[in-house]
């Protein structure tokens, strides 16, 4: 309980801390890019400068200190602005068209590609002195080391550039009715290749992490133990050492996340997949400042949460986080 | 101590590999003016023709670019009856042909001449920050580490908050704010994106030196800490350091890439995410120029295959039982 | 004795390959372990008896093998066993307790699950049917019942090691093989293990090999004594004889390298030097570069493990008929 006490308050602190990091970086940027925005506005409806105005805190007469406590009050609200780009939207709004596409492409391949890297790894630790393993450990190191957003164009290339099995960009057909199953189906047919993006890059990360972990538990005496008492191997495994092995990759899970997001955004990038990440592409081209950073805090806010999860996973797996002992 | 580390590194396989491969990206970034066939941005050739007093055989003296004719022209002029000048624009888009292995971009520029020239960057904005990430959390670990107390919580608390930020949406808007002018605001906004994870890495390794006996024993007798961290602590950390000092180049290699192919870099260096850039914003993948895309990616994995095999090799060398027997 | 014995060895050898070569650290080892017979193995670390026991359960992994020789457990020889074989015979014909109680027990599963998982997977139990019989075995070691619910990380080292035996006695093996079981636990604790031990033995009826560095624990409680130098037994015997009078000059060093709880006071001798490196074993007796004893012949040929009456072994020319030592 202790435990999980503490995982919340964290929680709520790099929250805090993401939130002040939003309002800090505009204001402590060389060469005051809110003024010279300001400046090259001119001619804009007034009131869209006004918002402006509200949002880096200009002319306000307002001490720092009060913009904070300002913008923190707002931000509590889930007041985050008005999208420039798309004035006078606020950039709630906008966000929550993309969230859905990101959540369903990104945490889908999150997890296939954590379980599915985590089996491999597990495999490849078991029988690491096969050719197949060490082939395998190289094959994924050398693919963890292609950028995300490279493998895309690679996979935009030959899959749909050269054998045209896939489309090349977009989340779904505009020809068909939303909601149907035509629709549907276009969306699958529309996420198949970013999906298999994201899951090629990342698979490798938890696979190689995976099988240090299980290389590392594979020397513990329990598992000579458990040999000993003549167990079924398949019980060795999976509950003597890959119960072992998979805790540091819980933690190590949480600590790769935001490196995994970080290539599902250029993905959806490379793909103009109508998500978070090609959201903050446009907004980044469009100087739509509120925008960049609502979408940054909704990502930093996600995989906060995510990590909170993962925390929570080991404190059910280890019974020694459990007690608190660890 | 240095040596020593080094010597082991070559004596793995996989290690050795890996040093191999970040020789030859050194070697081509050093040496890019001599292997390049033309500057970053060509995109023409001036060929000069003299003819010769004597002889009245023409003959072609200079071939470079626009800037080097001038001082052709002063240099045989009293030798040379006379010379024309011809300005041999390269195609556009050109495919890999004969000149230009890797074809030609958009502005008519020779990609093979930008490849290299780009490795110079690509290359030199990663061990920058690689070595300004790694001085910055070894820093930090050995206070943290070293001196331990409230300066300890304070830093792992603050190392463990921004562990858990994601860092490329961070980087993205930080950088989308800042006017990008050389390559030296990607390797701040990276380094001082990138330390979170280095430095809890190493102050681990600190604190579990700093409890080995023969660090005790000096502490007891006095001696100063000075001593005790650069001659007792960092010795027998060289490798956990070097290993950290690669993850963290091969992640500001892969930062750059993707700060640059999005634009926030700046697009008008050539390296090789600006070469991907370009590509895409000119829809080379559309019309099927794979070799304006492939090579600059190709050459980012190599490079990011590198730095893994090096520790891989690091790995094995300090966990014996990754080691293969 | 006619009767087949529990555990027999015939000219084992076993070691492990490393760059440098085949290191043999089990070199032409015999003996006969009788039923109910108490075995204890000395040596000091790195003699080999850890392989040993690790070659007897077959759990010689990676670069480690079985080079040659017989392991005949109650008359089949494990060591030409197919896998299978030997997997129905672990833990149900012979058992093992390891050296470290605190990384012997699987952090996350509980207490009651390892226990019962052994029997699981050998017999045809019932959930409840096992855990009766898992309460039973900690009821022997002193534990409470409701401890099966807990985790390793919840016991005290010495618990760790009883929930050890209990687990290894669970399924009433013939054979319970200890390698260094109390190296990690204190005096006190050593002791009640041991007793408790000997308590089991005499109650169950299984035989037991005991290796250990340390010889002064196994003074009141093995029947017979194997002294372990460099791969080879050195010297066999009778426990009370042997310590009323050792035969070899390592046997002399082994017991002189430890404080006697009742005797006098006497300097702690230990021996000079180290143990030879295995992968290349000096020509001639292993132990003449160590031994104060030795002579010229000492360092050109090997003795032979020679018996020398009275249910004695020793592999020294200093008990070769004829030499001044002989037996008196």
């Amino acid at each position: 309980m202790k435990y999980f006490l503490r995982k919340l308050g964290m929680l709520a602190f790099t929250l805090f801390v993401s939130i002040s990091i939003n309002f800090f970086i505009p204001r402590l940027m060389p060469g005051d890019p809110a003024r010279a925005l300001l400046d090259k506005m001119e001619g804009l409806p007034p009131e869209q400068i006004e918002s402006v105005r509200a949002a880096f805190g200009l002319d306000t007469g307002d001490s720092l200190l009060v913009q904070y406590g300002k913008y923190l009050g707002n931000t509590l609200r889930g007041d985050l602005g008005v999208s420039f780009s798309r004035f006078p939207m606020p950039v709630t709004q906008v966000l929550r068209i993309a969230i859905p596409w990101t959540i369903g492409l990104l945490a889908l391949c999150m997890v296939i590609s954590f379980a599915l890297g985590t089996a491999i790894g597990i495999a490849a630790a078991w029988k690491r002195e096969t050719r197949l393993a060490s082939f395998s450990v190289g094959l994924f190191s050398f693919i963890r080391s292609f950028p995300y957003f490279w493998l895309g164009l690679i996979f935009i290339y030959f899959f749909a550039f050269r054998l045209r099995l896939f489309p090349i960009g977009g989340a779904y057909a505009v020809t068909e009715t939303r909601g149907s199953a035509a629709w549907w189906l276009s969306v699958l047919r529309h996420g198949t290749l970013p999906a298999l993006t994201i899951c090629v890059s990342s698979i490798g990360g938890w696979m190689l992490m995976m099988r240090n972990n299980m290389i590392n538990v594979l020397a513990e005496d329990y598992i000579t133990v458990a040999l000993a008492k003549g167990l079924p191997l398949r019980r060795v495994k999976a509950l003597y050492a890959a119960k072992n092995a998979i805790l540091p990759s819980v933690t190590g899970f949480a600590m790769s996340l935001g490196f995994v997001v970080g290539g599902g955004l250029l993905t959806e990038m490379v793909f103009s997949y109508p998500g978070v990440g090609y959201m903050l592409y446009q907004a980044v081209n469009a100087k739509d400042y509120p925008l960049m950073q609502a979408i940054f805090l909704f990502i930093a806010a996600a995989v906060l949460v995510a990590n909170f999860i993962a925390d929570i996973a080991v404190m059910i797996l280890d019974p020694r986080v459990r007690d608190g002992a660890a | 101590m240095i040596k020593d580390f080094f010597l082991t590194l070559v004596r793995n396989r996989k290690s050795l590999a890996g040093l191999c491969i970040l020789a030859f990206f050194v070697f081509v970034a050093a040496f890019a003016p001599l292997l390049a066939p033309h500057p970053a941005k060509a995109d023409r050739v001036v060929t000069t023709k003299l003819v010769k007093a004597e002889t009245g055989d023409p003959e072609t003296v200079a071939e470079g670019e626009a800037s080097d004719v001038r001082e052709v022209e002063t240099y045989r002029v009293t030798t040379v009856r006379e010379y024309e000048k011809t300005t041999d624009y390269f195609p556009l888009k050109a495919k890999p042909g004969k000149g230009h292995p890797l074809g030609t971009n958009h502005a008519g520029q020779d990609l093979f001449s930008q490849l290299v020239w780009g490795t110079r960057v690509s290359v030199s904005v990663g061990l920058a920050t690689g070595l300004f990430v790694t001085l910055l959390s070894l820093t930090l670990a050995l206070v943290a580490g070293y001196a331990g107390g409230i300066l300890d919580d304070i830093i792992s608390f603050f190392t463990n908050v921004f562990l858990v930020i994601p860092g490329l949406p961070l980087i993205i808007v930080i950088a989308a704010y800042v006017a990008m002018k050389g390559v030296l605001p990607i390797v701040l906004i990276l380094g001082l994106t990138g330390w979170p994870y280095p430095t809890r890495l190493l102050r681990a390794q600190v604190l579990t030196l700093k409890s080995r006996d023969f660090v005790r024993v000096s502490r007891s007798l006095g001696e100063r800490p000075s001593f005790v961290i650069f001659r007792e602590i960092l010795p027998n950390m060289i490798s956990i350091v070097m290993a950290e000092f690669f993850a963290s180049s091969m992640a500001a290699i892969m930062g750059e890439a993707s700060l640059e192919f999005i634009g926030l870099g700046n697009v008008t260096v050539v390296s090789w995410g600006t070469i991907l850039y370009w590509a895409q914003a000119n829809g080379a993948l559309l019309s099927g120029a794979w070799w304006w895309f492939l090579p600059p990616g190709l050459c980012i994995a190599l490079l990011g295959t590198a730095f893994v095999l090096v520790n891989f090799g690091i790995d094995e060398i300090s966990n014996p039982r990754l080691r293969k027997r | 004795m006619g009767s087949v014995p529990t555990l027999e060895l015939r000219d084992l050898r076993a070691g492990y390959s490393t760059k440098k070569g085949f290191v043999r650290a089990v070199d032409g080892v015999s003996f006969r372990l009788e039923r109910g017979e108490f075995l204890g193995i000395a040596g000091e670390s790195g003699c080999g008896k850890s392989t040993l026991a690790y070659a007897v359960m077959r759990l010689l992994r990676d670069n480690a093998r079985i080079e040659s020789g017989q392991v005949l457990f109650n008359g089949t020889d494990v060591a030409a066993m197919p896998e299978a074989g030997v997997n129905a015979l672990r833990w149900t014909g012979m058992a093992m307790v390891f050296q470290s109680a605190m990384s012997a027990l699987n952090p996350v599963l509980s207490v009651g699950e390892q226990l019962t998982d052994a029997v699981l997977a050998h017999r045809n139990a019932t959930k409840a049917e096992a855990e009766a019989m898992a309460v039973e075995m900690l009821g022997l070691v002193d534990i409470n019942a409701d401890r099966l619910r807990g985790y390793p990380h919840q016991l005290s080292g010495g618990m760790k090691q009883r929930v050890m035996i209990a687990m290894a006695l669970i399924l009433k093996p013939d054979l319970l093989i200890m390698d260094e079981p109390t190296t990690a636990l204190d005096v006190v604790v050593q002791r009640s293990i041991i007793e408790k031990i000997d308590e089991l033995r005499r109650a169950l009826g299984f035989s037991v090999v005991f290796i250990t560095h340390d010889l002064s624990l196994l003074v009141e409680i093995s029947d017979s004594l194997a002294i372990m130098y460099a791969g080879k037994i050195c010297e066999y015997g009778r426990s009370r004889a042997l310590f009323d009078e050792p035969l070899h000059p390592y046997t002399e060093g082994l017991m002189g390298s430890f404080p006697t709880l009742t005797g006098p006071v006497v300097r702690m001798g230990g021996i000079e030097g180290r143990a030879p490196d295995l992968l290349s074993p000096p020509p001639g007796c292993r132990f003449a570069p160590r031994c104060a004893r030795a002579f010229e012949g000492c360092g050109r040929e090997d003795p032979a493990l020679r018996d020398i009456g009275g249910g004695r072994l020793c592999a020294c020319r200093l008990r070769e008929p004829g030499r001044e030592g002989g037996r008196r």
